[in-house]
């Protein structure tokens, strides 16, 4: 029974990391290589096709234009979806309760519906095919706002009172004294925002046409364009795509496990 | 407490914005150009009333896409479901190496889904291992590979999002089920129940609610399903999807009216589903 659940355990094991393994050995072999077995498990091992892609050339301008608009994006979620969700938290004012029901609505609208009506905003607005594009609609998300205001409600108001009491401005209470307290769930949420970020594929597609502001998920599915597929390059580019989620992975596991669950359970 | 309250606007004044902006403004733009002619940026346009969506309902193309989303849909969310409740119960007792398995059963669904599905557009393509596995079960792959017929491509890749999608589920099982009282199972067992006794009075029962969201968040995501489509196949081969169709409507051919009207007609579909979804699930009383 035991080893009965252990062969299984490491069959699903298999299944679920075999075309990740597959895509980094493809990426390490040399360009004209057949992918078959033999190549793949005796063949060499070569690293021209990184070296391709940090001599120079478009895939790696890609990465970096990925990396801007993540880390920008996170930024911006960071600072905005603690503003917002403190607003919520602890203020009093009017439509408050509305601002509320617009983070849950958004937070369960299908995305589809605004493909269309976001395409022709961005471009009467003049930011079709520019970095503004990529981040400015996407700088506060409701999943953040809802995360922050939760953890929020749970902390006792004494410290601000106080602090209120020996004449801090509300600017200053907010980022000295909050924003510390805070600095868990603004971790569960960076890690989140930047995953999701950078393996977004629709709305950098839709949003731009131009290789100098592409980004690294749309380079990889256009690149399938070309007549004879180069799997060893394509491969490549695509482990430049999985290895910083991989490692973000790694050593965040905590924060992103609890980040995804945090939602469920509240349910 | 008024003075402040002008704290709270500007506090929240960039979420107001960007809802205001991105996201109201859109909805209400898009419900709008459903009912016009509107297309290619041309200046002036027309106030067509119901017409786009007659059209749509005698459109074979929409119609087909709407048919393969369905598919899609019915097609993986009960497999997903039972497969990632299977993994999580695999998973829930500690040992050694738990970890290991959670993380490695978790990481598809963090993978870029553009990487995933250039992945398996090889694995499933002549030759590809996927392929050579399949003709060595002697299940007589299709000729040209399985994303290139109109037989196997849609199943293929919903395969292969069941199988992206699996560990992530599986999380939110495990944590449903952590959050179980472990008293409720030593009070069964006192009163003598067996293992299967447990898991179908107390485990099912007390999944309830996070079954309902995974079902819930699962659906509204998988009637959207593009990006898998756009990669692997490009719509062709019986695979086209109604995203895909609103995609190709609307930014290929610059049809904004007609594209806008076919995204109200899905909006309303997940509604519809999302709400009966929670209506049935939330009516059987727990037992």
């Amino acid at each position: 029974m035991k080893t009965a659940k252990g062969i299984l355990l490491w069959a699903i094991l298999f299944a679920m990391v075999f075309p990740l393994l597959w895509m980094l050995r493809v990426s390490l072999l040399p360009p004209d290589s057949a992918l078959n077995l033999t190549d793949l498990l005796a063949g060499s091992w070569a690293f021209i096709t990184y070296i391709d892609i940090f001599s120079g050339g478009n895939m790696l301008r890609f990465f970096l234009n990925s990396a801007f608009v993540g880390l920008t994006v996170t930024l911006g979620n960071i600072l905005f979806c603690f503003m917002t969700g403190y607003a919520l938290s602890r203020y009093r004012f009017i439509g408050k309760k509305f601002w509320f029901y617009s983070v849950i609505f958004v937070l369960m609208i299908p995305t589809h519906i605004i493909i269309i009506p976001l395409y022709l905003l961005i471009f009467k607005m003049g930011m079709y095919d520019t970095f503004w594009a990529l981040i400015l609609p996407f700088l506060v998300n409701p999943i953040g706002i809802f995360l922050v205001k939760q953890y929020i409600d749970t902390l006792p108001n004494s410290m601000e009172e106080a602090a209120r009491i020996d004449g801090a401005g509300e600017f200053r209470i907010l980022f000295r004294i909050i924003l510390p307290l805070c600095r868990p769930a603004l971790a569960v949420l960076a890690i989140q925002v930047f995953l999701t970020n950078w393996n977004s594929f629709l709305f950098p597609f839709i949003l731009t046409s131009s290789e100098s502001v592409r980004t690294l998920p749309v380079a990889l599915a256009l690149y399938q364009g070309h007549q004879a597929i180069d799997w060893p390059h394509l491969m490549a580019g695509s482990s430049l795509a999985v290895i910083p989620v991989l490692l973000v992975f790694l050593v965040f596991q905590r924060h992103i496990v609890s980040g995804i669950t945090a939602g469920a359970i509240k349910q | 407490m008024k003075s402040r309250a002008i704290y709270g606007h500007l506090f929240s004044a960039p979420w107001i914005i960007t809802f205001a902006l991105f996201w109201l403004y859109p909805l209400a733009y898009s419900l709008y150009l459903g009912f016009t002619d509107y297309r290619l940026m041309l200046p002036d346009y027309n106030w067509v009333g119901l017409e786009n969506f007659r059209n749509l309902m005698h459109d074979s193309d929409f119609l087909s896409a709407l048919k393969n989303t369905f598919i899609f849909v019915l097609g993986t969310i009960p497999l997903t479901t039972v497969i990632s409740l299977l993994f999580a119960l695999l998973l829930e007792k500690n040992f050694r190496g738990r970890t290991l398995f959670r993380s490695a059963y978790f990481m598809p669904s963090i993978t870029s889904m553009v990487v995933i599905a250039l992945i398996f557009t090889n694995l499933y393509s002549r030759g590809g291992y996927l392929y050579l596995l399949a003709d060595m079960l002697g299940l007589s792959p299709p000729p040209n590979g399985f994303l290139l017929s109109s037989k196997t491509a849609l199943y293929t890749i919903m395969a292969m999002d069941v199988w992206m999608s699996v560990g992530y589920y599986m999380l939110l099982f495990l944590a449903g089920l952590k959050s179980i009282p472990k008293e409720l199972y030593e009070a069964a067992e006192v009163a003598g129940a067996g293992a299967m006794r447990k898991f179908l009075s107390i485990t099912l029962p007390l999944l309830k609610p996070v079954a309902l969201f995974i079902i819930v968040i699962n659906t509204i995501k998988s009637f959207q399903v593009f990006i898998e489509i756009f990669v692997m196949t490009k719509g062709n081969y019986g695979t086209s999807t109604a995203v895909y169709f609103i995609y190709d409507s609307g930014l290929s051919r610059f049809q904004f009216g007609y594209a806008s009207a076919a995204a109200y007609i899905l909006f309303v579909i997940i509604a519809l589903f999302s709400i009966a979804q929670f209506k049935l699930l939330k009516s059987r009383p727990v037992q």
